[in-house]
């Protein structure tokens, strides 16, 4: 008894964010992950080759999933074979909410979003692929 | 990192460049979509890709806007005094060297020479000035942040104007004109060694801001294509023609020399070799972000005069990465066809030589985990000759 109601406790915060977390953000774009819903947007506006930019991203636990307890921001050229020249910082805010500061995409062609969610000791990753002219 | 990453991979593009989007930017810029579909001359047809590529090379000139980080960016004062420190020796350890002995005015602001030469011969190549202000990183490794470290930097090297900032500080001091100019400029009295140097090098900035290179045949070109007008982009030659294909088709030059300057500010390893000397490595863009890292004279530093270090992103979040050995700045092509020898090192005499390189690229010298960008572009002579009209065309030409 006494142990169901631990667990009880332990996953109220759980079911609390997922109910409360949204991973919409108007003119963002939506991943699904096993475990997580994630939204993106880059901020203040499209990206452009040459300028730096950051995301706003909301996360969201599925259910039965504990919020994340780190996320990683990065992205890569797959056929360059290689990466952003700069470390995207992520802070997280409230409500699933994190920013990430510092990208950018120092040339055009095919780049490749890649976001980490990590918890309980395992990774997801959502990525998304796009041309940037 | 542990644990199983779960992929997923989307194939929605965001923030692809589909025609529609190209049409909207363009017709926000007042052009016509038949630019966004292809453009023909009577010597050549342009695809929609190739199009929008050479549309991101202009309008030229940019327009300008002060530095933040320099509080004397764009003022009168500063550009006068900054060309009169330009070309003053006394700013150097013997009193014999200056900005310009280096940075020669009347050959586009460089020497002509594969290697500068300040009180020895260096390694690297003296890179022109025009358009200076244009730039993300300076020098050759980017260890500087803004144009007025990177112009405090050959001051102070033993190996270029072999001077301190307490020589600067003592000079400026003492002289009455320049101290007279200084507090004209900087509305305080120089006094410590550090900030009067500083203040120098914004001066410095100052009026290598104001070093613009003017309009090309490309530049005529280039509008002629935004306006839609086949009349004025036929004028442009047909070699030219021919080589602007080339670069923004199948060369592939614009993913690094990208937009109006023809340089998208970072760095590559393009196989030149990086051999200073015998046994002797220049490491380039590695060792240059472990310099910016340890400079005090950063945009994230005291000496910037922006509070919000609104400038200052690249600074914060730049990674060092293996890969960083043996990079070296994309340089902007203006002005190009004047500023021979070429590469960071001066290995290359000609412009002819530069389009040799890349197209019999010798893929065994890039880094295992460089770019895998470059390929030999395999021209045939023709097309090699064309693709130096085309750069010839960006100015420059003696």
């Amino acid at each position: 008894m006494r142990a169901g109601v631990l667990a009880a406790a332990l996953l109220l915060p759980v079911v609390a964010a997922a109910q409360d977390c949204s991973p919409v953000l108007p003119g963002g774009t939506q991943l699904e992950s096993a475990r997580y819903s994630l939204g993106y947007r880059a901020v203040p506006g499209k990206p452009a080759v040459g300028k730096h930019f950051s995301l706003e991203l909301a996360i969201c636990p599925k259910p039965g999933t504990a919020a994340p307890e780190s996320v990683r921001v990065d992205a890569h050229m797959p056929e360059h074979r290689h990466g952003m020249n700069y470390k995207a910082q992520v802070v997280a805010a409230s409500g699933g909410r994190y920013k990430a500061d510092g990208l950018m995409f120092h040339m055009p062609g095919r780049w490749e979003f890649i976001f980490d969610v990590r918890s309980s000791g395992r990774t997801d990753r959502l990525t998304q692929s796009f041309v940037l002219e | 990192m542990s644990g199983r990453p779960e992929l997923r991979t989307q194939q929605a593009a965001p923030f692809a460049g589909s025609f529609a989007g190209i049409f909207a930017g363009l017709v926000a810029c007042g052009t016509l979509f038949a630019q966004a579909a292809g453009f023909t001359t009577s010597a050549v047809e342009f695809t929609a890709a190739e199009t929008a590529r050479i549309l991101q090379h202009g309008p030229w000139p940019m327009a300008w806007s002060p530095d933040p980080s320099n509080r004397v960016s764009g003022k009168p004062g500063a550009i006068a005094f900054g060309e009169a420190l330009f070309l003053d020796p006394r700013l150097s350890g013997n009193g014999k060297v200056s900005c310009a002995t280096c940075h020669l005015p009347e050959r586009l602001f460089a020497d002509g020479k594969a290697r500068g030469e300040g009180f020895v011969q260096l390694d690297r190549n003296t890179p022109g000035l025009l358009n200076v202000r244009l730039n993300r990183w300076f020098a050759w490794d980017g260890a500087a942040d803004s144009l007025w470290s990177q112009s405090i930097r050959p001051i102070v090297d033993k190996r270029e104007m072999a001077a301190s900032t307490t020589h600067v500080g003592t000079l400026v001091r003492g002289e009455a004109a320049l101290s007279a100019r200084y507090r004209e400029v900087f509305g305080e009295a120089p006094a410590e060694d550090d900030r009067v140097t500083v203040n120098v090098g914004k001066a410095l900035a100052a009026y290598q801001e104001t070093l613009v290179s003017g309009r090309t045949a490309f530049d005529e070109f280039r509008d002629a294509v935004a306006r839609g007008d086949r009349a004025a982009a036929d004028r442009y030659p047909a070699a030219a023609q021919r080589g602007l294909k080339i670069f923004a088709g199948k060369g592939n030059c614009g993913f690094c020399h990208f937009g109006p300057n023809f340089s998208n500010g970072e760095f590559g390893d393009i196989g030149i070799p990086f051999f200073a000397a015998p046994g002797r490595v220049d490491p380039g863009r590695h060792e240059g972000i472990r310099k910016l890292q340890a400079s005090r004279a950063t945009l994230l530093g005291a000496y910037s005069d922006d509070p919000a270090r609104t400038t200052a992103t690249g600074t914060r979040h730049v990674t060092l990465e293996h890969r960083n050995w043996g990079e070296f700045r994309v340089p902007g092509l203006r002005n190009v066809a004047g500023t021979a020898p070429y590469m960071h090192n001066g290995h290359l005499a000609t412009l002819q030589d530069v389009v040799r390189h890349y197209s019999a690229l010798n893929e065994d010298r890039l880094h295992a985990d460089g770019e895998k960008i470059l390929k030999p572009l395999g021209l045939s002579e023709a097309e090699a000759a064309d693709l130096v009209a085309f750069l010839e065309s960006l100015g420059g030409r003696p």
